[in-house]
């Protein structure tokens, strides 16, 4: 079908030129400028050990990114609770591990219990609960269960604990964890693109009501999208204990990274990427690339030796401007019509 | 009499709701617990309110226009860095002064670019929650900022009235202002306007402009006030704190009956959802609760809230639908001697 | 006297479709000018220059004798021209003195609700509402009161020009004569009103004056009495469309494929009853409002009902999901594509594949081949090029669209095919082709039901018509009997009454 693809090439420059109105050009450019200037000033930049870190960096943050990406293109907005699930499956990994049942069935146990938690989720707002409300409530509800289950203690377990591999292990060069990133992101966006469910997040997202004329409810939607999403937050907070063999409710709270709060860093990858907040548009290839885009730009500020205060700073300026660019860029094209 | 309060009740359903609720919390708080219903923590509840008063008004107003403001933490953080490294130098009216300055220009212009770029404020905040937390590790140079002079807080905090403080009754103060305004001028009826039916405001020729602007506006002012009021009361301001504030507002919000999809609300639920929260808040510092907890027991409040208001809108929906059919009915009765005729025409 | 209004050859194009090709219009003071014809006629395109929504025509704008060209509808409402859309733009929330006093030059900056309550009164009374309390909240009154108060915002700015742009569509019979009221004591006041609507029996009921435009030409405005349905129904339609029709023959009785009985849409006032025959193209007629299109939808299991059920393919049930009916081989158009019929953002090829995923899907991963092959044949046989289906579904023309929200359903290859309102917002050119290919499915074996409030596309394309008045079934039509005066005269006026009437005195 070289014929069509052809055609799209064409149109796509045709848009380009067409559509995008020159405030957004110039700020494009601008942001370009800075960034190349930024990188090029920045001592070892380009090394291979700084895009290793640059990589393992944007994982964690990259894989529940991912699955966030899934709710966000069907429509069903954000979950506000990606940070407390992750909590919860760390609580419920740590303490089935330090009772001894192995890697493998805390693995499974703590994917029972996220796939629960989604699952909850994704009913109540499935039912026409507002996600933005329903998750706020449920992020409260699962902090206080991780908490309460673990009376606020350190749970840690022995080491040799089955899973090294997982948190400080490394293959070909790279720590697993930026293996699983990439895997992740791949299977991800296969299945986006290429399973007949991928195409029903984009259908739904894109117009609920026509979705349902179709025969796609986003009751089943719903349940599934926010599944996935708290499955990513378990494998995450898996691979983290099983680096730092142990487990607390606060390790995901406010003070992670240098530019806090998690949950926050988390949508805003998925809106740096470009994603769509009404669904419908996008893919969790762009969320990738906004996590490892965010952790480029926090890596140049640490090379050019800022403290947190300016990190912080930069990364939030980056976000506000491609939520802004994005912004723009919708307006533009909804006002051709 | 016992009509009037019946019919008042089914007239505002989700403020007879927060008022009850309010009261069950403090009527648990004080029977389990002797200390609770005392002036002492009377006022320990007043000076909450003070800061998280001002934040849950915030929030109810930018629910009430249909967005939400995220970044009402970092905001109110920022306010109370500026005001205490500004008290030494320039005294504490100045300080206070510059920071509300900042803090309402940041929420205006805010307000200025979701309606220009037509982007949900849920979007926007997301970047400038963190932006501002930058902009307040800047204006800290990363540490802890205290005060030298410890006058001021002092004053801030005076008991007046058993229950108030000068903080508290300037809050006071500011949710009058406002109630005043969002329920008796044209720019409080926009508000409420874009927030239940935006489109349809929008046709009717309401610029989407002004009220985001004033929203956000009035927004950045009380979270400049309550960090502002946070940072003299206790002499230190932290870059990185006040992220609380965000979770407890909104539950705050919701209590006071603001629905999530705009235009329903108002100050004096603001005030009741806050004053529960407080409540709950203090109820449980008293009982020794852990602070993790409180989380766990705002997050049941919040969907406890959620379910009534689902509730209660399920219950509307099938009104509507039982008055679609009676008025179905009524034309059918209307029109049987019409149809009579058509039975008996040939053909 | 001269008109307060006068638009001299008006010329406006959108693209390569010229919507307006030199119409004329004018309106006395005073007057009630009836402005009808069919869809895609020019009316929106003549209202929205008229109101100031429009500023990119050519030609004469003659208000008050002055030339003026406006560049925004708040210019035209200063000058005192105010539409009324056909769409609400009232706050549901808010009472209905907040309402009317919203947005605009005359709404006082500092006041109580009762105050404004006060200020509403004498509009209130205007329009007919007042015995309403204005601090009543607006979603407590009917659809007719909403559509008043509309107007009694509109009235707050002292118009002198009203334009209603078909304001008894979604009306049950009480409303509508309200309506009707008041814009006569209007008209008696010395406003001058331009009463755009489908409905003519409404339009003779209600008009001094009546223009037609057809095919973006305007006629000479005509005395209402003068004219009766007929003959407006012939001015407004002209010979050389029926060419789009494709032929009809009598059918031979079989079988029916579905025996709808009893069904019971929520609006509907009674249940109905009748057959549905493959093979065939049913017609459901009946004016904006009377259920038609209710009808369609509680067969596609879409909206609720209060009873009845399907029997079809040997089983008697009710789909109560559009996935059940998709599952059972019924497919559903609704009117609104842009609502519900398509997937804007989305590729075309996405949208025709968007209701068989399964067909082109083996162990849950989609086939492309598959894929493009089936979307590239259904699109062809619906005379979509098959080079723009990795086009964005929302780029496309209104015929395109209307195509595409269509052919999607080929892939399920359906036994029954319920559209309504087939060609709404569609040129010409498509309209035809859209019409040939829902008679070559028929012919195929499918049964097609079409809902339409086009007169002459539900006299023209139908085998047989059941009509509809109100909410109430009214009879069937057969292809020997089947004009557009028989129609129109079942689903306006199928009592035989003369004059405005209701039960109570208004």
């Amino acid at each position: 079908m070289s014929n069509s693809s052809s055609v799209v090439k064409q149109n796509f420059i045709h848009r380009l030129a067409r559509d995008y109105s020159p405030l957004v050009l110039i700020m494009v450019a601008v942001f370009i400028a800075i960034f190349v200037i930024g990188a090029a000033t920045a001592p070892n930049f380009l090394t291979v050990l700084n895009i290793k870190t640059i990589l393992r960096d944007a994982a964690i943050v990259g894989i529940m990114a991912i699955g966030l990406t899934f709710v966000t293109l069907s429509g069903n907005f954000f979950l506000l609770s990606m940070k407390e699930t992750a909590a919860l499956s760390i609580i419920a990994f740590a303490t089935s591990m330090s009772a001894g049942y192995g890697f493998e069935l805390s693995f499974l146990f703590t994917m029972v219990i996220a796939m629960a938690a989604g699952a909850i989720q994704g009913l109540l707002i499935g039912l026409g609960g507002n996600p933005i409300v329903v998750t706020l409530g449920a992020a409260g509800l699962f902090f206080g269960i991780s908490s309460w289950w673990s009376d606020n203690l350190v749970v840690s377990f022995r080491r040799p604990h089955g899973a090294e591999w997982l948190g400080s292990g490394s293959f070909l060069g790279l720590p697993n964890i930026t293996i699983a990133f990439i895997i992740i992101a791949i299977f991800a966006e296969f299945v986006l693109r290429r399973t007949s469910f991928g195409r029903q997040v984009y259908l739904v997202g894109s117009n609920r009501a026509a979705g349902r004329a179709t025969g796609h409810e986003n009751l089943s939607m719903a349940i599934k999208v926010c599944i996935i999403a708290s499955v990513c937050s378990a494998f995450v907070a898996i691979a983290f204990s099983a680096q730092v063999s142990s487990a607390h409710v606060n390790y995901f709270s406010s003070s992670f990274g240098s530019s806090g709060d998690m949950t926050i860093m988390v949508i805003a990858t998925v809106m740096v990427g470009g994603n769509s907040i009404m669904g419908g548009y996008g893919s969790s290839l762009r969320s990738s690339i906004g996590a490892v885009f965010i952790s480029t730009v926090d890596n140049m500020m640490v090379l050019h030796g800022y403290n947190s205060g300016p990190r912080v700073l930069a990364v939030g300026l980056m976000i506000v401007f491609s939520i802004m660019v994005f912004a723009l860029v919708q307006r533009g094209s909804r006002s051709v019509e | 009499m016992f009509n009037k309060v019946k019919n008042w009740i089914s007239d505002n359903p989700d403020l007879s709701f927060a008022i009850l609720l309010s009261i069950c919390v403090y009527a648990y708080f004080g029977l389990t617990n002797e200390l609770f219903p005392t002036h002492r923590t009377g006022f320990a509840i007043m000076e909450r309110f003070a800061v998280l008063g001002l934040v849950g008004l915030a929030l109810t107003l930018c629910i009430i226009a249909g967005e939400i403001d995220l970044s009402i933490g970092s905001n109110a953080a920022l306010a109370a860095v500026i005001t205490v490294r500004f008290t030494d130098s320039l005294g504490a009216p100045s300080a206070l002064l510059i920071a509300l300055l900042v803090s309402t220009s940041i929420g205006a212009i805010q307000g200025y670019f979701i309606a220009y770029l037509r982007v949900r404020a849920i979007v926007l905040t997301v970047g400038t929650l963190m932006l501002l937390r930058g902009v307040a590790l800047f204006a800290a140079e990363e540490k802890t900022v205290m005060l030298t002079d410890f006058r001021v807080p002092d004053f801030i905090s005076t008991k007046m009235l058993w229950y108030f403080s000068p903080a508290s009754l300037l809050v006071i103060l500011m949710f009058i202002i406002v109630g005043l305004f969002m329920g008796y001028t044209r720019f409080g009826r926009e508000i409420y306007a874009i927030g239940g039916a935006r489109k349809e405001a929008i046709a009717a020729g309401i610029s989407l402009k002004r009220p985001m602007i004033i929203v956000f506006a009035i927004s950045g002012l009380c979270a400049g006030l309550g960090g502002g009021i946070i940072g003299l009361r206790s002499g230190t301001a932290q870059a990185l704190g006040l992220q609380y504030v965000l979770l407890a507002g909104t539950v705050a919000a919701f209590i006071g009956g603001v629905s999530i999809m705009g235009g329903k609300g108002g100050v004096i639920g603001a005030a009741i959802g806050t004053l529960t929260v407080n409540f709950l808040n203090t109820g449980l510092v008293f009982n020794v609760t852990p602070a993790f907890m409180v989380q766990l027991y705002l997050g049941i409040l919040l969907i406890v809230v959620i379910m009534f208001q689902t509730g209660s809108r399920v219950f509307d929906e099938n009104q509507r639908r039982k008055q679609i059919l009676a008025d179905a009915d009524n034309l059918a009765k209307q029109l049987t001697k019409r149809k009579q005729f058509l039975k008996e025409r040939p053909g | 006297m001269q008109p307060i209004l006068k638009l001299s050859n008006i010329k406006r194009n959108y693209g390569a479709i010229k919507a307006l090709r030199g119409a004329n219009f004018e309106i006395m003071p005073g007057e009630v000018m009836g402005l009808v014809g069919e869809n895609g006629a020019g009316k929106s395109t003549m209202v929205k220059i008229i109101s100031g929504f429009d500023s990119g025509f050519e030609g004469e704008y003659l208000l008050n004798g002055e030339q003026l060209h406006f560049s925004s509808p708040i210019q035209a409402e200063r000058s005192g021209i105010a539409v009324a859309q056909q769409e609400l733009s009232l706050i549901k929330t808010m009472c209905v003195a907040e309402n009317i006093f919203l947005a605009g030059d005359s709404v006082p900056t500092f006041a109580t609700k009762k105050t404004l309550a006060k200020n509403a009164k004498p509009y209130l009374e205007e329009v007919g509402l007042g015995h309403v309390d204005p601090l009543t909240s607006t979603d407590r009154l009917s659809i007719g009161e909403q559509h008043l108060i509309e107007v009694a915002r509109l009235l707050a700015h002292d118009p002198q020009i009203l334009i209603l742009d078909e304001p008894t569509a979604a009306l049950g019979e009480t409303d509508s004569i309200r309506i009707l009221n008041m814009v006569n004591r209007l008209s008696e006041r010395g406003k001058s009103i331009i009463y755009v609507s489908h409905r003519l029996d409404e339009i003779f009921k209600i008009s001094d004056r009546i223009i037609v435009l057809r095919d973006g030409e305007s006629q000479e405005p005509r005395q209402a009495s003068e004219l009766d349905v007929n003959s407006l129904v012939e001015l407004m339609l002209g010979r050389e469309l029926k060419n789009m029709y494709p032929k009809r023959f009598k059918k031979e009785i079989s079988k029916p494929i579905m025996e709808v009985k009893n069904l019971w849409p929520d609006r509907l006032l009674e249940g109905v009853n009748f057959n549905i025959y493959a093979g065939e193209i049913l017609g459901l007629a009946g004016q904006l409002g009377s259920g038609t299109g209710d009808i369609l939808a509680a067969i596609a299991g879409s909206t609720r009902t209060r009873g009845g059920e399907l029997i079809y393919k040997g089983k008697t049930f009710l789909p109560k999901s559009p996935k059940e009916a998709i599952d059972s081989g019924i497919a559903y158009c609704s009117d609104d594509r842009k609502h519900d019929g398509l997937f804007l953002g989305r590729p075309i090829s996405e949208n025709l594949s968007s209701a068989a995923l399964k067909s082109i899907s083996k162990n849950g991963i989609r086939l492309p081949k598959s894929e493009n092959e089936m979307v590239t044949e259904n699109a062809i046989k619906f005379t979509i090029d098959p080079s723009r289906i990795p086009q964005e579904a929302g780029v496309l023309s209104g015929g395109n669209q209307q195509k595409v929200a269509l052919a999607k359903w080929l892939a399920i290859h359906p036994d029954v095919i319920l559209v309504n309102e087939p060609t709404r917002g569609v040129d010409v050119g498509a309209r035809a082709e859209i019409y040939q290919k829902l008679r070559e499915l028929a012919d195929d074996g499918a049964a097609i039901v079409v809902a339409s409030t086009d007169i002459q596309e539900i006299t023209n394309l139908p085998d047989r018509v059941i009509t509809i008045y109100r909410g109430i079934q009214i009879g069937e039509i057969g292809l020997e009997d089947m004009s557009a005066a028989t129609i129109l005269e079942e689903i306006t006026n199928p009592f035989n009454e003369k004059g405005l009437q209701g039960d109570e005195d208004l």
